[in-house]
């Protein structure tokens, strides 16, 4: 994986602190970020952007699609470790919209493992803006090559 | 630093396109298409909506589903009050097929507020999806589906 083409993204901006910038490989990530990581004490990773006019609808909110686009590159990045570093892909995603965010706001995503089996993994993700959960997620992966 | 367009029209694909900027004029563009039996909604699959093994990313689609499934909800609140507007309360999609470059994704719109779709690149079923969407009124109301 580490050797693979990483793409840039259209807009620069600063990571917010104690982030770095993702090397992103998915051209789709690239077109909408730039996204930040970070690891916390405990192992587990936080992800995060900002969100830009790029990303709103017409009532100048935060597009649930970007969100699903954050969730499928995050969750899927948790499912990829899980499996020490094995390919998955989306099966299912079920998302509860519960707030929104404007131009400006940064929005993280935390994840969890919820049960790991040979062949599919189940990742849950909540996506916060400050204090505030804007989504909170629930996926099904399918580990490539596992039967 | 900002330094992008929005994508213009799609000579190739019928009808006109549902946004031309923020999000869905961002990951479009996403064409609406009045037809007999019914209105289509198709987007052309372009190397910037790819994952890093060339199939569509499952952001994309599902990026695809809920703007295709908001602009449905959004006509139909319209149609209700002109004030009153639609808002996403959840959203579910099941992935079917991997989508590859060049496919032209289309839906046909069904139902009203819970919304279904099937989101296909020619015959080839990609993803389902369905989406609870609320009516917000100007009086504060929320996700009352009278």
């Amino acid at each position: 994986m580490s050797g693979r083409k990483t793409y840039p993204s259209p807009v620069s901006r600063e990571a917010p602190e104690g982030f770095t910038q993702a090397e992103l490989r998915d051209p789709f990530e690239a077109h909408v970020g730039p996204l930040f990581e970070r690891e916390t004490d405990d192992g587990s990773r936080v992800a995060a952007f900002y969100v830009d006019e790029r990303h709103l609808n017409e009532h100048g909110e935060l597009h649930e699609g970007m969100l699903m686009t954050f969730a499928d590159a995050y969750l899927g990045s948790a499912a990829h470790r899980v499996t020490e570093g094995k390919s998955c892909v989306t099966l299912s995603l079920q998302a509860s919209v519960t707030g929104t965010a404007r131009a400006g706001d940064l929005v993280t995503c935390r994840t969890w493992v919820d049960r790991k089996t040979r062949a599919i993994v189940f990742i849950s993700g909540s996506f916060t803006v400050g204090e505030e959960t804007v989504m909170t997620a629930t996926s099904l992966w399918k580990v490539l090559g596992e039967r | 630093m900002t330094d992008f367009t929005y994508p213009p029209k799609d000579p190739e694909l019928a009808g006109e396109p549902i946004h031309a900027t923020g999000y869905g004029g961002f990951m479009g563009p996403i064409h609406r298409q009045q037809r007999p039996d019914g209105v289509r909604f198709a987007v052309r699959i372009a190397p910037h909506h790819l994952n890093g093994i060339d199939r569509m990313h499952g952001g994309m689609t599902m990026s695809l589903a809920s703007l295709v499934m908001g602009e449905v909800a959004r006509a139909e609140a319209a149609s209700r009050s002109p004030a009153a507007r639609a808002k996403t309360l959840s959203f579910n999609c099941d992935f079917v097929s991997a989508g590859e470059l060049g496919d032209v994704v289309t839906r046909a719109t069904r139902s009203v507020l819970f919304l279904s779709g099937t989101f296909k690149a020619g015959p080839r079923i990609l993803m389902t999806a369905s989406g609870i969407y609320g009516i917000e009124t100007l009086t504060g109301e929320e996700g009352g589906v009278s």
